[in-house]
């Protein structure tokens, strides 16, 4: 214990005493430490998306919309498409009691809703209750519709309140400005508390019986299918239906999430008979198998995490060698002096030690340095450039550390070797 | 501690039969003695006391330290005996000019594992003896040579040696110094440490209680 610290000792006093060799050495390891911390931050964002994907949107997920670009040979082959009716999505659920969520849209793409005075531009969308089982990043004030609501058709709505844009991202806040038809409504909604109140949707007054507040955007849980569409009312599908803000040419888009990954072929086939049987063999509907999707976003984040592991890596072992070369250069520099330490009672394993605990110690504090650098980059730089902060665990910079001095430690070994490994009479002797 | 060589060789490697600087040298050093081993350049005066401070190794003879033969004695036993058993004094001081005079002595019980405290006030009390007193915190590039090769003396008794083994310890330093060196060493003689010293100058070499005089690599005792 007392030779380590002799070490330590000794190599603290050679690092300041050669501070330009010393700094380069951190760099070298401090780089592969920076891009160490991103790979691990970035391999944890991803299973923290999955994390968050499975609890909030669910992994085993179809979407069902109808098919618009069917194509047909000439006009005379042209038949109106079916739809999906409300009907269709309570037998669907009749017969598939399993699954999760069956949660049918139907929209109208534009109404005007009035309200004291105030004729705005928006959009309303018929659900039911089991909307609010997946993708739900809001706090609720009121109440949202439940089944009595749509089981009566009653003429009742949510709001939807829109959470601040993020910082940074101007190209977006551009276009949003230039393309947002809602931000009336928005504004409205944002400024007014208007639950309890009767506002008017296409001539028709509906009661106001919930306010979804948008979670802010960095409170949000990011997930791998990423945000969710913009809503701005909700409405019993059926009363959208009853009142023609959905007409009878209109099909309803199903987002459906069977419950379990595990059974979700078998779960696609039922879906895929319970069309057939209905609609027939023609292309009306298109079934989006998000589970893919998902899977192949995991896998895509993954590959690209090994990557940065890898150029992680390569940097760790680029500092490793620059390591050794300044180990070597400090030994055959040091001849002398391993003589001198060796001729007053230094043994091998003295002299080793002494080697390698000064370049484990220019690991240690490049690894350091590198920690630090990497969670500036991965936080308060990012954040700044817009990029969005890495999720940086404490135990990342710990792991980089380690690694980084395991790396001096590993790199040091040779010159070490070579330093014991000379006669003290030749290494008196050297120039 | 008694030293005893018997046929000591030492080639060293160059050319096809190699470099003879020993060629078969016999003698026995008794505890206590002071023993001056001198001739010209190159005769081999530095070989030797490099084989008897354990630095290098005799190509072939008999070569016993207080009885042990040195090559029954395993690396970490030489290093051992060089910094519990010898104590060195070299002619260009050979100290670490990035400590100060205080860590140079500190440097052979640091190997040996004292005590900090301990190892400081012995190292304190070292210089003080060699006269250095204050200029402790001095590196030696704010020595004078005399003043260096005092440093060395005193890093040299740090683990109390048996033996001192002096290469040239005057070589390069002005008559006064020299004188006060040689004081020192003789001093330490009669405290019962037995001293080897390599050295060109016949006056000094007569100072000693005997000589081991060489040329080519034996002796002419």
């Amino acid at each position: 214990m007392k030779a380590l610290l002799n070490a330590v000792r000794t190599g603290l006093t050679e690092i300041w005493a050669h501070k330009t060799r010393s700094v380069l050495s951190f760099l070298a390891i401090a780089a592969g430490s920076v891009v160490f911390i991103d790979a691990f931050s970035a391999i944890f964002a991803t299973y923290e998306l999955i994390e968050k994907q499975k609890e909030v949107s669910g992994m085993a997920r179809v979407k069902i919309s109808q098919n618009y670009s069917q194509t047909y040979s000439s006009p005379d082959d042209y038949v109106p498409p079916p739809v999906i009716t409300y009907e269709e999505v309570l037998s669907l659920r009749e017969k598939m009691p399993g699954f999760y969520m069956i949660s049918p849209e139907g929209r109208d793409w534009r109404n005007v809703l009035e309200y004291r005075g105030e004729r705005l531009t928006t959009n309303v969308i018929g659900v039911t209750p089991e909307w609010t089982k997946r993708d739900f990043v809001y706090t609720l004030r009121g109440r949202f519709l439940d089944w009595h609501d749509v089981e009566n058709k009653l003429r009742v709505c949510v709001l939807v309140k829109k959470a601040a844009p993020p910082p940074g991202n101007s190209f977006n806040k551009s276009m949003l400005k230039k393309y947002n038809f809602t931000g009336g409504f928005d504004t409205l909604v944002a400024h007014n508390d208007m639950l309890g109140k009767l506002v008017n949707i296409d001539g028709f007054n509906f009661t106001v019986i919930g306010i979804l507040e948008e979670l802010p955007y960095s409170k949000r849980p990011s997930t791998i299918t990423g945000s969710s569409q913009d809503y701005k009312i909700l409405a019993p599908v059926t009363t959208l239906i009853h009142y023609n803000f959905i007409n009878a040419n209109q099909s309803l888009d199903l987002s459906i999430d069977t419950g379990s990954e595990q059974n979700f072929e078998e779960s696609l086939r039922k879906i895929n008979n319970f069309l057939k049987i209905r609609f027939g063999d023609g292309e009306f509907f298109i079934l989006e198998n998000q589970l893919e999707i998902i899977r192949e976003r995991i896998a895509t984040s993954v590959k690209s995490a090994l990557v940065t592991i890898s150029l992680g890596m390569l940097a760790f072992l680029a500092g490793g060698i620059g390591i050794m070369n300044v180990t070597l250069a400090t030994v055959f520099a040091r001849t002398r002096e391993i003589g001198i330490r060796r001729a007053i009672g230094a043994s091998r394993r003295d002299i080793m030690l002494q080697f390698v605990v000064e370049a484990v110690m220019l690991g240690l504090i490049g690894g350091v340095l590198g920690s630090a650098l990497g969670y500036l980059w991965g936080v308060p730089v990012k954040v700044m450039l817009g990029m969005g902060g890495s999720p940086i665990k404490a135990w990342m910079p710990l792991v980089s550390v380690l690694i980084a001095a395991l790396t001096a430690f590993a790199f040091a070994i040779y010159p070490a070797w070579v330093a014991a490994s000379l006669k003290p009479a030749d290494a008196l002797r050297a120039e | 501690m008694s030293i005893s060589c018997a046929g000591l060789t030492k080639t060293y490697e160059g050319g096809k039969a190699g470099w003879p600087a020993l060629r078969g040298i016999s003698f026995d050093i008794k505890p206590g003695e002071f023993v001056a081993v001198t001739g010209p350049s190159g005769c081999g005066k530095s070989t030797l006391l490099n084989i008897l401070g354990l630095l290098d190794e005799p190509t072939g003879g008999r070569y016993a330290l207080n009885g042990r033969d040195i090559f029954s004695l395993s690396d970490l036993e030489r290093s051992d005996t060089r910094r519990d058993e010898i104590g060195f004094v070299f002619q260009s001081f050979h100290l670490l000019n990035r400590l100060s005079s205080l860590g140079n002595v500190c440097l052979p019980m640091m190997y040996a594992g004292a005590d900090g405290a301990r190892m400081r006030e012995r190292a304190l009390s070292l210089l003080r003896k060699v006269g250095l007193h204050g200029k402790e915190k001095k590196t030696p590039l704010e020595l004078s040579g005399g003043e260096r090769q005092r440093v060395a003396i005193a890093r040299a008794l740090a683990n109390s040696p048996k033996i001192i083994l002096a290469d040239e310890p005057t070589g390069n330093l002005d008559s006064a110094s020299s004188r006060e060196i040689m004081g020192m060493l003789t001093g330490l003689n009669a405290e019962g440490i037995t001293v080897i010293m390599v050295t060109h100058d016949k006056e000094l070499a007569a100072m000693a209680g005997r000589n081991l005089r060489m040329r080519d690599g034996r002796l002419e005792e």
